[in-house]
């Protein structure tokens, strides 16, 4: 390796004058693959950005093959030799294959020429270890590893130099990442440079020449993987890592007003979940994207009609496979898509506020009604007639959990992700609003990813991964620990 | 911050309207006012109920005229039994025949629009088996009364304004209306909140079917006889109308009282145009090109 | 198989089927005259349900071509006294600008396509009616008329081949550039769309022109045929071709269909009006068919009801366990 094809050198990004990226530098020769690891917020989405076109740097230059270059948007990176393949695919899953691979080449003819292209997309698929799939399969039909194949197929068949890949095998079960991975590999033997992003550290170490780690937006170490172990990895990325010593709070012992859950399954997802939440305590669910935390809760909340198990709150049967029944069983679902699936943007804050128990109203007008919920969410009430679209995030977020409290038919109360995109100040009023409800007789479960919110606020901490529960946490617990069993090798 | 467009907008259609409405030979005339007012009231009773279905975010329905058509029918050919009776099967035929696509709608997010053009269609075939595809002529007397007029205005007046507070008071007051518009604004919200989405799409398509059914049975009365035309084009004007209100189509948004606005609005224009001398044409289209801006001025203020 | 394949093929095989069956119901032997007619139904719906279908397919829908079939009727017989050939051309151009126009709103103002299309619905049924003062005009240039649903090669009429060429390009432009693969991913799933590169703002533009000229072109033919335009056609000619479209394999989710399915669609739905011509069933018969299979095909076609069997899958498997 003469000189490096990629070369970053000292980016930089603040959001709103909060600095993500500081000064980050490193490069990537041709055939190699270099790790980006990080845990939440150490600014690996945002180099990921900056590198694929879709955000420009405040300071600092990406050189290719040597020259500076400018990535104005994702599609100009693209015909600079830059490909991104991450969780939002841009395979059109109603298309074939071939097109797929043709669709938005700018390179391809307005007329297709039939045959080259099978060809070239035979001669991909074969590079990829795809040969079973044939090129005009719809995609539909396809896994979601596969899916992610093609997606890789389609930067190498559009010419890539430079492949970057944000958490490509997040979803994918152990046989699926295990084709990803030697996809990357050919990839990479092909001469392409290739930018692997992933929480999973037994498999970054395995398969990447390099690592860089990056820490509160500054890279703390580049180093060949050959070097390091993944407990020495976790340690780089969570520097002083957070611990505690014992257990929160005593448990309830009043069992008859736990929520109890056995061998809840969610196909492709979750795999015999079992868990007794006992009320008065928090629980927390610790895993990454995938590994079936979110699902645990989605499944309790109504939203995965498919789902299978048993499950009982107050000793009375939740018929969790409806958002109705188990809203009505005493279910309150805080979502992690607040705008998708939380709150009506639009709407007042008061209305927020009372949306989900307007049937305890009456008449009553909106804002006096919701008053006293503001007050106890911590939320100016000369705000309540505006819309929640004119507030902050954590202003939001405090709108989205004070909706479940002070509901007498609401007896547990999960939340997914709690504090996502929250500043730190409403991140305390939030974790006391939930240790409140928790005080107040409620069973509250969470998921997050976070490692000081999992510690300062789970009673008793769930870890899991690849849609199962690696261990359970009652008494002390280390970072360290938890981190190595959301991110290790495959269960 | 939110730069209220939609009076202003009103504002100015009304600097441009009224001077050609004062302007207009035997526009300000008592006789003419209640001749909007009548106009406006069939069109307007429809429209109110369909604001609560747009509202829930089921867009339009496309049924209306055969709906009312049918309901006019079966009122007619059951007022040997007495009005009493004739009007309760007529307003129970449009409630039964609307929720059920409301029930398809709300539960299995079934498309709307496409679903009311089949469910219109169905129901005009049906009436047309009915009816055998002659006039259905009243089949009793009685129903007289339902054209009476009180202080110079027709019953179908009175109905539209009480049925306007009606729906504007359970839209603002009542549970259930409150839902509608947290189920239109955002239905995987309201689905993840665990609120009833199927059952308040039902109810907002059941007060519709209510309202189709108290027009239809009005436009018996009035015509004494039913063919398969009898509505005309009901369905347009009432959509009109409540998109000329100001009613998001993408739901959330809108209010019953604007509908009627919107209804007396497009009775006004229609009734100027008329008196200036301008075809049923003209006035079709001003109304499209209006409802047209309406639209995009909805939209835009929405995206912001 | 596909389902925008296998629909299409196994509803045009049955109608042809049944097609073929209908002497011994009727006891009358089949004609070259009946298939001759059946084309002629073909072609009165066969570009609305193409408009419509192309529309579906990119995951819109275009309520205003029955207006523009209206309009596009009307503008012919209007100024085509002396030419049909410009009084066409002057419809289809109309009906372009209609099209591009409305495409404009949907496309860079990011409006839904229904409020859009269904206002401009009501502004050309205006447009036509004021063109024509409210009633039908006559065409009197009888040498079109005759000339256009002449009889070729016994069954076809040019009315019918015109018909037939314009579903022909739209299999050769869809099938053999990448417009076709565009469309389907503007409608299976625009946000990859575009991260992958389509010009989806241009590509609606278009798609809502091409909607609004074959439209017009339909309105313009049917008119030069029955030798008068009508103002007012109703939504029926809507009702028909969105159950040649759906029965052509396009899904109103979106993302699926060919121009070859839906020329199997409309194929279908006009042998199945002349079997009914044939048959003498009563009219109202054929509207509550259409209008149940359409009914059938929606609710088939809705999330809920995948979420409802989902759930029974469900409990049925928790039942065996």
């Amino acid at each position: 390796m003469s000189e490096p094809l990629v070369v970053i050198d000292a980016l930089a990004r603040s959001f709103a004058g909060v600095p993500a990226v500081r000064e980050v530098s490193f490069t990537v020769g041709a055939g190699e693959i270099h790790a980006v690891c990080g845990h939440n917020g150490a600014g690996k989405s945002t180099v990921v950005k900056m590198l694929s076109g879709q955000l420009a740097p405040d300071a600092g230059r990406i050189l290719l093959a040597g020259e500076p270059v400018l990535l104005g948007s994702r599609q100009a990176a693209q015909r600079l030799g830059v490909a991104l393949v991450d969780q939002e695919l841009s395979v059109v899953p109603a298309l074939t294959v071939l097109e797929n691979l043709m669709l938005g080449d700018i390179d391809a003819p307005l007329v297709k020429r039939r045959r080259a292209a099978v060809a070239r997309c035979r001669e991909v698929l074969g590079d990829l270890g795809l040969d079973h799939v044939r090129p005009d399969q719809l995609v539909s039909t396809l896994s979601m590893g596969e899916r992610q194949l093609i997606e890789i197929a389609k930067a190498l068949s559009q010419r890539a130099r430079v492949v970057i890949l944000d958490e490509p095998t997040a979803t994918l079960s152990e046989a699926e990442s295990r084709r990803v991975h030697a996809a990357v590999r050919r990839v990479a033997a092909r001469g392409c440079a290739v930018v692997f992003v992933s929480h999973r550290l037994a498999e970054v170490l395995d398969l990447c020449d390099t690592v860089t780690v990056l820490r509160d937006g500054r890279r703390i170490t580049t180093r060949p993987a050959a070097e390091l172990t993944v407990d020495r990895l976790i340690v780089e990325m969570l520097g002083e890592a957070p611990h505690r010593l014992s257990a929160n709070r005593r448990p309830d012992p009043d069992l008859t007003h736990a929520l109890r859950i056995s061998r809840l399954r969610v196909p492709g997802r979750l795999t015999d979940f079992t868990l007794t939440a006992r009320a008065g305590r928090i629980y927390a669910l610790a895993g990454q994207l995938g590994s079936g935390a979110s699902d645990v809760l989605r499944a309790l909340a109504g939203l995965h009609p498919g789902a299978t198990g048993r499950v009982s709150l107050r000793d009375r049967a939740v018929p969790f496979r409806s958002p109705v029944g188990a809203a009505r069983a005493g279910i309150a679902y805080v979502s992690n898509d607040r705008k998708g699936e939380g709150l009506f943007l639009d709407k007042s804050v008061a209305m927020n506020l009372v949306g989900t128990r307007l049937n305890r109203l009456g008449g009553k007008a909106l804002v006096p009604a919701a008053r006293p919920l503001a007050a106890r969410a911590g939320l100016d009430e000369v705000r309540l007639a505006e819309p929640v679209l004119a507030l902050s995030g954590g202003n939001q977020q405090k709108v989205f959990v004070g909706r479940a409290l002070d509901r007498p038919d609401v007896h547990a109360l999960l939340l997914d992700e709690p504090t996502r995109g929250v500043d730190i100040g409403g991140r305390a009023a939030i974790h006391r609003l939930l240790r409140d409800a928790a005080d107040a007789g409620l069973v509250v479960v969470f998921a997050s990813t976070e490692l000081e919110e999992l510690l300062e606020l789970g009673d008793v901490i769930l870890t899991m991964r690849d849609g199962r529960v690696v261990e359970t946490y009652q008494g002390g617990a280390d970072g360290t620990v938890l981190m190595r069993d959301m991110t290790g090798e495959k269960a | 911050m939110t730069v209220r467009r939609g009076p202003v907008a009103l504002a100015v259609l009304l600097l441009i309207l009224l001077p050609l409405a004062v302007s207009t030979d035997r526009f300000l005339t008592l006789a003419n006012a209640r001749a909007i007012l009548a106009s406006a009231a069939l069109v307007g009773i429809t429209a109110i109920g369909a604001t609560l279905v747009m509202i829930a975010g089921s867009a339009v329905s496309m049924a209306a005229s055969q709906t009312a058509t049918l309901v006019a029918m079966v009122f007619l050919w059951t007022l040997s039994h007495g009005l009493l009776v004739a009007t309760l099967l007529g307003l129970l035929t449009g409630v039964v025949v609307t929720v059920v696509q409301g029930l398809v709608v709300g539960y299995w997010e079934a498309n709307p629009i496409v679903l009311t053009i089949a469910a219109g269609f169905a129901i005009g075939g049906g009436s047309v088996w009915f009816s055998g595809g002659t006039p259905v002529a009243a089949a009793g007397g009685g129903y007289q009364v339902l054209n009476a007029t009180v202080l110079g205005l027709p019953l179908a007046v009175y109905v539209l304004l009480a049925l306007a507070v009606l729906a504007q008071w359970m839209l603002r007051r009542t549970t259930a209306g409150r839902q509608m518009y947290l189920v239109g604004e955002n239905r995987a919200a309201a689905r993840a909140a665990g609120l009833p989405v199927g059952r308040v799409i039902a109810v907002a398509w059941a007060f519709s079917g209510l309202c189709l059914a108290l027009t239809g049975v009005f436009l018996a009365a009035f015509n004494t006889s039913a063919t398969t035309n009898l509505a005309g084009p009901l369905t347009l004007d009432a959509i009109a109308a409540v998109l000329l209100g100001g009613t998001a189509i993408a739901g959330g948004k809108g209010s019953a009282l604007r509908t009627l606005g919107g209804a007396v609005l497009i009775a006004v224009i229609a009734d100027v145009l008329l008196l200036r001398g301008y075809s049923t044409g003209i006035q079709i289209l001003v109304k499209g090109v209006l409802v047209l801006g309406v639209v995009v001025l909805v939209h835009l203020r929405r995206r912001r | 198989m596909r389902p925008e394949r296998l629909v299409p093929g196994a509803a045009l095989l049955l109608v042809v089927i049944v097609f073929a069956l209908t002497p011994l119901g009727t006891g009358v032997p089949l004609a070259s005259f009946d298939v001759y007619n059946a084309l002629q139904g073909f072609a009165q719906i066969g570009l609305l349900a193409l408009a419509i279908g192309l529309t579906m397919i990119a995951g819109e829908f275009d309520l205003s071509v029955v207006g523009t079939y209206a309009v596009g009727g009307m503008i012919t017989v209007l100024t085509g006294q002396s030419s049909a050939l410009l009084g066409l051309l002057i419809a289809v151009a109309a009906g372009a600008l209609i099209g591009a126009l409305q495409g404009g709103l949907i496309a860079w103002l990011r409006i839904p396509s229904v409020p859009v299309t269904l206002a401009a619905y009501i502004a050309l049924l205006g447009l036509a009616y004021a063109l024509s003062g409210g009633l039908s005009v006559t065409f009197k240039n009888q040498a079109a008329t005759l000339w256009v649903d002449q009889t070729v090669a016994g069954v076809f009429s040019p009315r019918s081949l015109i018909t037939l060429a314009a579903f022909a390009v739209a299999a050769v432009v869809l099938g053999f550039t990448r417009l076709g693969a565009e469309l389907r991913a503007i409608g299976g799933d625009r946000r990859a769309g575009r991260v992958a590169g389509v010009p989806v703002e241009r590509r609606l533009v278009l798609l809502f022109t091409m909607s609004g000229t074959l439209a017009a072109l339909g309105g313009a033919l049917l008119s030069v045929s029955f030798a008068s335009a009508n103002p007012d056609p109703g939504l029926r000619p809507l009702l028909i071709a969105a159950v040649a479209a759906l029965l052509g394999g396009v899904s109103l989710a979106g993302g699926r269909g060919t121009p070859a399915g839906l020329l199997a669609g409309a194929l279908a739905v006009a042998l199945l009006a002349q079997i009914v011509t044939l048959a003498y069933l009563p009219d109202y018969s054929t509207q509550l068919f259409y209008a149940a299979l359409l009914a059938v095909v929606v609710a088939i076609d809705s999330p809920g009801l995948r979420r409802t069997l989902d759930r029974l899958r469900a409990r049925t498997r928790r039942a065996a366990a």
